[in-house]
């Protein structure tokens, strides 16, 4: 046996499989451990036989930038081996992911936990910026949690180096209801702003417990978009009517954040309205989020193992089940939990089946992943 | 809001600098001992066929595998010239090629009939895909003469495992790029600068790529040495503005490297070229030269080996069937490891 395979056997002997935990068209997820340690892994199995033009791109670029990015606040890739035909990430094992959390009812968030996974995701954000790479599919589900509560970015299935001015980029990227204005519109010359949108969307979630902008087209989600922050005039994003796939849907008017976040302190209103300017050049960068007066005001993020933590394993449900059933004027019990009483359920996190679902969900490979 | 590591720079995190740099003696070694092992293994090849018969072989030495190498990185560029691949792709293509090439030897995965260009190849559509510039397999493969799209795909494992699945790369042309972009904000700038400078510095990059100069210098020493091949007194100003400690070793590495791309970024001599390949053709690992009895032998050992699963699987059924309905197999089981052989079966159908 040549070296090179005999290194490639010895990497796969230092994993072991236990137990598939979630399975998608062209992946299967196991729970797994490392054999001398015994501890706890995910390992990604990617059967490569069935592309025609062998490892796809999803699996090279998660690959080839987990391979770089080593960062608390990002997944960490402990290693790569090949099977036959199967290609196969060994990555850390982690509990849960956000969409999860927010999405627990018996949860209640403080203003300080929401700080605690803002100052976590931006952290890890501005890692992979200052590494010039875009993630390019920021969204709840893909920022996981660990057991101890630290969050990380994950799945860089769609992530690319940033182009040089004038390189053009596929603006059929991040999923639907975190793509910013740009992107819908066709732009394809673009930056780290289209991350921090979706960040300011996410941001919004975790406030309103439900998603903030949930069009039901692309068409529809520069309305819902419009709707939400007002039409955009040529003085605040210039030039954006000269996009390609540029359409007027209608003027609608600015209603001050206010009205909808009832509760949320001023501090927090602002950073939100910075990540979600509509001209991409005048939004927050992730290392200016990261000086912004809201993290240094009280209250003080939540120490991540303080932060609160899945009850139970929600079961698996597509995301299109939410689509367009959403009511916008709802605020959900977010920021408005910061004077109540409700105490906080602080249980660690359920060890039974359906742990890896959170894994699972996340392999999804029938989005459009153009090769630019 | 400083991390742990701010003192790393980016590049001195990155798997290039932690993996992929040698000194010019480490470089030596490594090819030595993997010439060693496997003329060693080829060696006791040649006698299992026949005995006696390796001592008639002249196997290709460390230098002459490095000369083929080169050749190979050759043809790389002719073959992005033909698909006008950027450039990114090129460089990319060459680097998988030489890394390659420092855990593989030419004498294993050359044989001509079966194999032939197809390290390289695969190495070039790999670049194509960890850059950003996919092209489909069946129009790359159409493109070259004598070659499936399976060809290409059997190594791309391979390949991929050589470069320990490592696809990001720091390229020379891209640090030149940046040293042309910072010179232009020289502040005693006095003379103009003509696009012609870049261009010969870039083709100075180029040259760099067919010599050993990636494997042991940074791109941003690289870059500097190909912009002073081209202006050393606006390099060397530019250098000073950079107020590194360490300028004089600075200027020494720019000179070594300046060097090596003098004497050594050329194409090989084509004669001295096609005499080595010619004993390469008689050397091949004969394990991978199809026909030859140890290809044969091999193939026979591989058959065998399914066979034998075939008939253990085939068996542990009948075994659960027949046996007690407690089943005795459970005892067989190792405790908690994964059949990973049997487990991927059931995959690939």
């Amino acid at each position: 046996m040549d070296t090179v395979e005999k290194a490639n056997a010895e990497r796969q002997r230092r994993w072991v499989k236990d137990r598939k935990v979630g399975e998608g068209t062209y992946a299967v997820v196991y729970q797994g451990r490392e054999a001398s340690t015994g501890r706890k892994v995910a390992i990604k199995k990617i059967k490569v036989g069935q592309f025609k033009d062998g490892l796809d791109m999803s699996a090279i670029r998660e690959v080839k930038y987990l391979r770089e990015l080593k960062h608390p606040n990002v997944i960490e890739l402990l290693d790569v081996f090949s099977s036959k035909t199967n290609l196969n990430l060994v990555l850390e094992f982690l509990d849960s992911d956000l969409e999860m959390i927010i999405k627990d009812r018996s949860l209640v968030f403080l203003p300080a936990d929401i700080k605690s996974w803002m100052a976590m995701t931006f952290r890890g954000l501005e890692f992979c910026h200052r590494n010039f790479i875009l993630h390019r599919d920021l969204k709840p589900n893909n920022l996981l949690i660990a057991s101890d509560g630290e969050l990380k970015i994950a799945d860089f299935g769609l992530a690319r180096d940033f182009a040089d001015p004038g390189y053009k980029m596929t603006c059929q990227v991040i999923t639907r209801w975190y793509r910013p204005p740009e992107l819908l519109f066709g732009g394809r010359y673009y930056g780290s702003g289209v991350d921090i949108w979706s960040v300011g969307c996410i941001f919004a979630e975790l406030m309103l417990r439900i998603p903030y902008l949930p069009g039901e087209s692309d068409m529809d989600q520069l309305k819902t978009i419009f709707r939400a922050l007002g039409t955009p005039t040529e003085e605040e994003w210039p030039g954006h009517t000269k996009l390609p796939d540029y359409v007027p849907v209608g003027q609608f008017p600015k209603t001050p954040l206010r009205d909808l976040f009832t509760a949320a302190s001023a501090d927090t209103l602002n950073l939100l309205s910075k990540c979600l300017i509509y001209e991409p050049r005048k939004r927050i960068t992730a290392r200016e989020a990261l000086h912004h007066p809201y993290f240094f005001a009280l209250p003080y993020p939540t120490f991540p193992s303080k932060l609160p933590k899945c009850t139970t394993q929600m079961a698996a449900r597509p995301l299109e089940e939410v689509d367009g059933n959403v009511e916008m004027n709802s605020t959900g019990p977010g920021v408005k939990a910061r004077n109540s009483n409700l105490k906080r359920k602080l249980t660690s996190p359920d060890v039974g089946e359906g742990k890896g679902r959170s894994i699972a969900r996340r392999l999804d490979f029938s989005r459009h992943t153009p090769g630019s | 809001m400083s991390t742990p590591q701010a003192k790393v720079t980016l590049f001195e995190a990155s798997t290039q600098y932690k993996n992929w740099r040698y000194s010019v003696a480490q470089l030596a070694r490594i090819r030595r001992d993997l010439n060693d092992a496997a003329v060693a293994i080829i060696r006791t090849k040649f006698d299992t066929d026949e005995l006696g018969s390796s001592s008639n072989v002249s196997f290709l030495n460390a230098d002459e595998e490095v000369l083929l190498v080169k050749l190979y990185i050759t043809k790389i560029t002719q073959l992005c010239g033909l698909f006008r691949f950027p450039e990114e792709v090129e460089a990319t293509a060459i680097t998988f090629l030489k890394r390659f090439y420092l855990k593989n030897t030419v004498m294993d995965w050359h044989p001509k009939n079966v194999m032939f260009t197809i390290a390289r190849l695969t190495a070039l559509f790999l670049a194509t895909k960890t850059t950003n510039n996919p092209i489909s397999l069946e129009i790359y493969t159409k493109h070259i003469p004598n070659t499936a799209p399976n060809d290409v795909l059997d190594l791309e494992f391979l390949v991929a495992q050589s470069l320990g699945f490592e696809f990001a790369v720091w390229l020379s042309h891209r640090a030149l790029w940046g040293i042309w972009l910072d010179i232009q904000n020289l502040p005693d700038l006095t003379e103009k600068l003509q696009p012609e400078l870049y261009d010969t510095a870039l083709n100075h990059i180029r040259a760099s790529r067919l010599t050993d100069a990636e494997l042991i210098y940074t791109p941003s020493q690289i870059a500097l040495a190909a912009f002073s091949l081209s202006w050393p007194e606006l390099a060397s100003q530019w250098a000073a503005t950079k107020e590194s400690t360490e300028l004089t070793s600075l200027s020494q590495i720019t000179e070594d490297i300046k060097l090596m791309i003098t004497s050594c970024g050329r194409a090989p001599n084509i004669e001295s070229v096609r005499e080595v390949d010619r004993r390469l053709k008689l050397c091949k690992n004969p394990e991978k030269v199809i026909g030859s009895k140890a290809y044969l032998a091999r193939k026979r050992e591989e058959d065998r080996k399914v066979e034998e699963r075939r008939n253990k699987k085939v068996g542990s059924q009948k075994g659960t069937d027949e046996s007690d309905p407690f089943g005795n197999e459970l005892s067989q089981r190792k405790g908690g490891l994964v059949d990973y052989e049997d487990d991927d079966d059931d995959d690939d159908a």
